[in-house]
């Protein structure tokens, strides 16, 4: 919790240090028309009067995320998100009375069929009672279904963007509506999230398991960062795959999901942010209207299991008919930790812009790299993440050789060789970054609910750039030393099987 | 009314109106207030004597200016041999700087303000743009200027970006997507066209610097240009400043839009790209489309947004939440401003569900024909594009993008609203029309893009499965060919083949046995080999055995399969073409068939100090032998081998010695294959038989 010291004097300072490049009363004038309001059961909202157009973007954070997820259970969290859409006891259905009953019985024969299935010895008969059980109230489930209500409803008052985001460590919901609509969002908003149903349930999983099949398993750069996040891993959640093992995925039912959601989707949570042309009081008259009757909820538990310091060097390669890629990556910190602006910077000065190390070196010089990427915060930011380099070699290179370059690049920053014009020019980036990511409702809205969802003040989304702008030459090469050893780092491949036959490719065995 | 009254009727409203204030609604109980009313920005619009048009929009929410050039030019005007010299042309003139400052010093200038410049060119457009803080535009527009006019095209930047065109293309291959996407276009536009065309090894190889330069000159003249510029200025004081700036630019001629007629008969077929590492299929189905200006434009987009619009379109609805078959499926008729728009509709669905997914979405098809949409799902659709019109100017740059490329298009400006009146007007009969007269489910290319394995034969219902090659053409061979003497050649083949064999001809399988010495990156490894060819049926087993394992490799009637380690699996397309080519190379096959090959005589040659005869063979490769001019034994062998993880040839030399008889055939006990003049394999022979 190092840089979260809350004080005006700090943002000040941001203020002043941001003049030289904006000016100084646009992000002074940003401050004034924020609005913060927590009401009596826990429930934040950030409201931004932005009256550039006769619109407003709405974001539903909640900080709970795929690392929160039981062992056994990977994908859960991104289930329960699909579910939201699925509508309430009044979106969504004919007769939510009859319904649920239907549901109830539905899901305790997949239970059962789910049980018989993973018991030592299965019974084929049993399980097809319990399938043909299933089946039989699927299909009457279904017929007190309107399939999609929730979305009709929102898309013909004129909604964009409507969609949802799971991650490793937060899920947010969005979408964008006509500024004279927004009470149909505090409506629908608080009536889905109090009252979630678990409607087409299963054939939503099927859905999921496509998604699955499209991201992971049909796809060379899902099946090396799953394998990559696997290998680096041995024990935070952070080495699960977020879209769920398939046969988790399986296995999972709407009990379950259901208490996901119970135990996690609690009020302090959540946070609220809407940005557009709104007006602030009748934001929080509507606020209170249909959040405020929520009950207090328990505190969520949150996610204990640190990663152990790695004992050597990890590797795997894959071989298989795609091209070949690289990814490296060490263990770092997570993004509240001193050392997170330093290596923020770092990652920019290898590879972001065509002035940057290994764009420059790899890419347009030696051209061996026909693309090459340094992220920090890979796969997310809540708890120890990784810094991780990810390169495609040219066409008739070695990969073996692509990798030792980048290497090479790592031990010059190791050894001090940037320089002050480098970190200047990271660092005005970073800066005209935050400055341009301000015009978009939709955008702001997302990152600032997102920042005081993470951090507990949506102000850290600036005072984050002070923490970049007191980085020194110094630092950069003292976290270098610290994270970037070779026993603290995974390195993964993608080679491809030449077309040779049989016997010279076993010799990677 | 007396006063108390009055009294208790205001308190009586006050009540009411909290009352209503404080009440929680279900959506179908809101009332909506008027939306704020909202004036769309004016667009200035400035045209210079030179012919380039200003569009102008201030905005001063934050100190940016953000310009942009829309060039009337692109990559159907490039030559067939030269594919991929516009995208080549639009990423050149940005790295490889100006005249006056080199890409690298542009990079540190541009990156050092945080500012940023990009060229790039499409296949209808061509764009530059700036991106700068507000203080720096002064500075940085002569640079933008002369980024435009006076691009400095070095040769390392154009090899840089053919190396990396050349990369890309050995990469197009392994994402489903990206391969459906590019071979629907060839199914639907011809492999031939403009519009079906890609870039190869060949094409790239083909671009020189003066290409380069020509696309330039004749691209970015003044009366190709649009500028649009939105930003924190004064529309006064930016007109004057872009008039000064662009003055020097020369008016040239402007590029005339005009695309080649596309020859569309209505057809349908069913193809396959077999990738055998993907267990989900990647379906694309459809036929042509239509133009921007056709009439029915505005009947189609109603169409298109029942069919698929988000969650609430019908594709969404029925086949992903309904049958839960896909996360992904969509469909639409596209129209486009210059050229035919493609009518496909797609989804991306585990192997086993392929056909059904396909059938479902026919169905959808059809019943956009046969049955009229509810009145109900008619305003529906067209309240999410009503009410969502706000949208389409939530932003001054959005404004000024939407007069720019209705202006690039040639259409007027009033084109979006009367869109908007004639949307409010279609009608459900006109969507059943429109899907009758625009809809042809009966003639649908089906591109199904998946494990040829799984899928099994399920695809089988819709016709004869076409399997689609996709493997990357290697970059041909630009020497003239010389032909030789035909006749000499087939005497020549004629007495190799009675060198081999005794009779003439083969009884039985031929058997050997032998070693084979690798040099792989880890040493040397020596690999066992027992091997039985049968000639006529061009069938053959192998035994290998390596030191890691036995692998045995079993072809027959055109498919093969490895075992390994109790396991079996089907031999790759690529391993099996491998496995096959060494068979069709083999001088007993040569032999057996030497009446049916096409051989010339090139001449004789010297090789390492001794003359041979030169026999070339016109085979799926070109094969040259060079023959012992005594024995007539093919001592030497060339042939070029296109290695696709390379992206290039590598010449291949067999040179076989210690040739032995043995059961009526000659064959050589020892054969090193060199790979661009380095050893890579030599085989030897311990004994060979034929049963």
């Amino acid at each position: 919790m190092a840089y979260l010291k809350k004080t005006w004097s700090i943002l000040f300072g941001v203020i002043v240090a941001l003049s030289s490049l904006a000016q100084a009363q646009n992000l002074e004038k940003f401050e004034e028309n924020v609005t913060e309001f927590t009401l009596d059961n826990g429930l934040h909202f950030i409201v931004v009067e932005r009256p550039v157009a006769p619109v407003a973007s709405f974001v539903t954070f909640v900080d709970v995320g795929g690392a929160d997820e039981p062992a056994g259970q990977t994908g859960i969290a991104h289930i329960f998100e699909h579910m939201v859409f699925k509508g309430s006891k009044t979106v969504g259905t004919t007769n939510w009375e009859e319904e649920q009953e239907v549901i109830d019985r539905m899901d305790a024969a997949y239970s059962a069929w789910v049980e018989e299935k993973n018991s030592p010895y299965p019974q084929e008969e049993k399980m097809a009672e319990y399938w043909a059980d299933f089946e039989k109230y699927q299909e009457k489930a279904n017929s007190y279904v309107i399939t999609n209500q929730f979305d009709e409803i929102i898309s013909r008052e004129g909604a964009t963007h409507l969609n949802a985001r799971t991650s490793y460590d937060f899920t947010d919901y969005f979408y964008s509506l006509p500024q004279n609509r927004a009470e149909l969002w505090f409506s629908l908003e608080s009536d889905r999230f109090q009252n979630p149903v678990f409607r087409e349930f299963y054939e939503e999983k099927d859905v999921i398991m496509e998604e699955r099949r499209m991201r992971v398993d049909s796809d060379p750069f899902g099946r090396l960062f799953e394998e990559f996040l696997g290998v680096a891993y041995s024990a935070h959640p952070y080495g699960r795959p977020l879209v769920g093992w398939p046969s988790d995925i399986e296995t999972t039912t709407i009990k379950d999901t259901e208490a996901f959601y119970r135990r996690y989707y609690t009020n302090e949570n959540f946070t609220f942010a809407i940005v557009g042309d709104v007006d602030p009081d009748r934001m929080r008259e509507l606020a209170e209207t249909y959040f405020g009757s929520i009950e207090p909820t328990g505190t969520a538990p949150s996610v204990t299991t640190k990663e152990p310091r790695q004992r050597g060097e990890r590797r795997f390669v894959i071989e298989e008919e795609s091209q070949p890629i690289l990814i490296a990556g060490y263990h770092t910190v997570d993004q509240l930790h001193d050392d997170f602006a330093a290596l923020t910077l770092l990652a920019s000065i290898l590879s972001d812009g065509r002035t940057s190390r290994l764009y420059s070196r790899l890419v347009q010089d030696e051209q061996q790299a026909l693309a090459v990427q340094a992220v920090t915060g890979f796969p997310a930011t809540k708890y120890n993440s990784m810094f991780v380099l990810f390169a495609l070699p040219n066409q008739g290179v070695d990969i073996d050789d692509l990798e030792k370059a980048i290497f090479e690049e790592i031990e010059k920053v190791k050894e001090g060789d940037i320089q002050q014009v480098e970190l200047d020019r990271a660092i005005t980036n970073a800066r005209a970054g935050l400055v341009r990511g301000l015009n978009s409702n939709l955008g702001l809205a997302m990152n600032l609910a997102r920042t005081h969802g993470q951090t507990g003040d949506w102000r850290n989304l600036f005072t984050n750039l002070e923490a970049l702008e007191q980085v020194t030459l110094e630092d950069l090469k003292q976290v270098a030393n610290t994270y970037f050893i070779k026993s603290n780092r995974t390195v993964g491949k993608i080679i491809n099987i030449p077309a040779d036959g049989p016997a010279v490719n076993s010799n990677e065995n | 009314m007396n006063m108390k009254m009055r009294t208790t009727f205001a308190f009586l409203i006050l009540f009411l109106l909290t009352g209503a204030l404080h009440a929680q609604r279900s959506w179908d109980e809101i009332e909506y207030p008027e939306l704020n009313s909202f004036t769309k920005p004016d667009v200035e619009i400035v045209t210079l004597e030179n012919g380039i048009r200003f569009y102008l929009v201030e905005d001063h929410e934050l100190p940016l200016i953000s310009l942009r050039l829309l060039v009337r030019t692109g990559g159907f005007m490039v030559t067939e041999d030269k594919t991929g010299l516009s995208s080549i042309t639009g990423t050149v003139m940005r790295t490889g700087g100006t005249t006056s400052i080199d890409g690298d010093s542009l990079n540190e200038l541009l990156e050092d303000r945080a500012a940023s410049m990009e060229t790039s060119i499409g296949f209808t457009s061509g764009s530059a743009s700036m991106n700068v803080l507000k203080e720096d535009f002064d500075d940085l527009l002569p640079v933008f200027i002369d980024l435009i006019t006076q691009p400095a095209f070095p040769e390392q930047r154009i090899e840089l970006a053919k190396t990396q065109q050349k990369s890309s293309i050995s990469r197009r291959n392994d994402e489903s997507m990206q391969i459906a996407t590019r071979e629907f276009q060839k199914l639907i536009y011809g492999p031939e066209t403009v519009y079906g065309r890609q870039s190869e090894y060949e094409t790239i190889d083909n671009i020189t610097r003066e290409d380069l330069i020509n696309f330039h000159e004749q691209s970015f003249v003044a009366e190709n240009m649009m500028v649009g510029i939105v930003g924190d200025f004064s529309t006064e004081e930016m007109t004057a400043k872009l008039t000064e700036a662009f003055r020097v630019i020369p008016q040239g001629s402007e590029t005339v839009m005009d695309l080649p007629e596309i020859d569309y008969h209505f057809d349908s077929s069913i193809n396959l790209v077999d990738k055998r590492d993907v267990n989900q299929s990647v379906v694309m189905m459809g036929h042509i489309g239509g133009l921007r200006e056709n009439p029915d434009y505005a009947k189609l987009q109603v169409m298109n947004r029942i069919l698929s619009d988000g969650f609430s379109g019908r594709l969404m609805r029925i086949i992903r939440s309904q049958m839960g078959l896909a996360y992904t499926v969509f469909g639409q008729y596209g129209s486009n401003n210059f050229y035919p728009g493609i009518f496909y509709a797609g989804v991306m669905t585990q192997s086993e569900s392929t056909a059904e997914a396909i059938e479902a979405i026919f169905e959808q098809i059809r019943r956009l024909q046969n049955e009229p949409v509810s009145e109900q799902e008619m305003k529906d659709t067209k309240d999410r594009f009503l009410n969502s019109l706000v949208f389409e100017y939530d932003s001054r740059a959005s404004v000024l993008n939407e007069r720019m490329s209705y202006d690039y298009a040639g259409m007027d400006p009033e084109t979006f609203d009367r869109l908007v009146e004639e949307i409010q007007a279609v009608t459900v009969e006109d969507v059943q029309e429109v899907a009758r007269e625009y809809l042809h489910p009966d003639s649908f290319h089906i591109l199904v893009v998946g494990n040829g394995e799984e899928l099994g034969g399920q695809l089988e219902r819709f016709g004869e499965v076409n399997l689609l090659d996709i493997s990357i053409p290697e970059p041909g061979e630009a020497e003239g060919r010389e032909t030789g003497d035909a006749a000499a050649g087939a005497e020549w083949l004629n007495k190799m083949a009675g060198a081999i064999l005794n009779d003439g001809t083969i009884d039985g399988p031929l058997i050997f046995e032998g070693e084979t010495r690798v040099d792989s990156p880890q040493g040397d490894m020596t690999i066992g080999v027992k091997q039985t060819i049968h000639f006529q049926t061009e069938a053959l087993y192998s035994e290998i055995q390596t030191p890691m394992a036995l692998v045995t490799m079993k072809i027959e009637n055109g498919e093969g399969v490895m075992q390994m380690g109790g396991s079996e699996m089907p031999m790759q397309p690529a391993q099996l073409n491998e496995a096959l080519g060494e068979l069709y190379r083999h001088p007993v096959y040569l032999a057996l068939n030497h009446e049916t090959r096409n051989a010339e005589f090139m001449g004789m040659a010297e090789i390492d100090g001794k003359e041979y005869a030169h026999i070339r063979l016109e085979e799926e490769i070109v094969l040259n032998i060079f023959l012992d001019p005594e024995t007539a034994l093919p001592e030497v062998t060339t042939w070029r081998q296109f290695n696709p993880q390379l992206g290039g040839n590598i010449d291949i030399k067999m040179v076989s010695s210690d040739w032995t008889e043995g059961g009526g055939v000659t064959l050589a006990h020892q054969t090193v294959v060199y790979h661009n003049g380095e050893a890579g394999s030599t085989t030897i022979i311990h004994s060979h038989s034929v049963e």
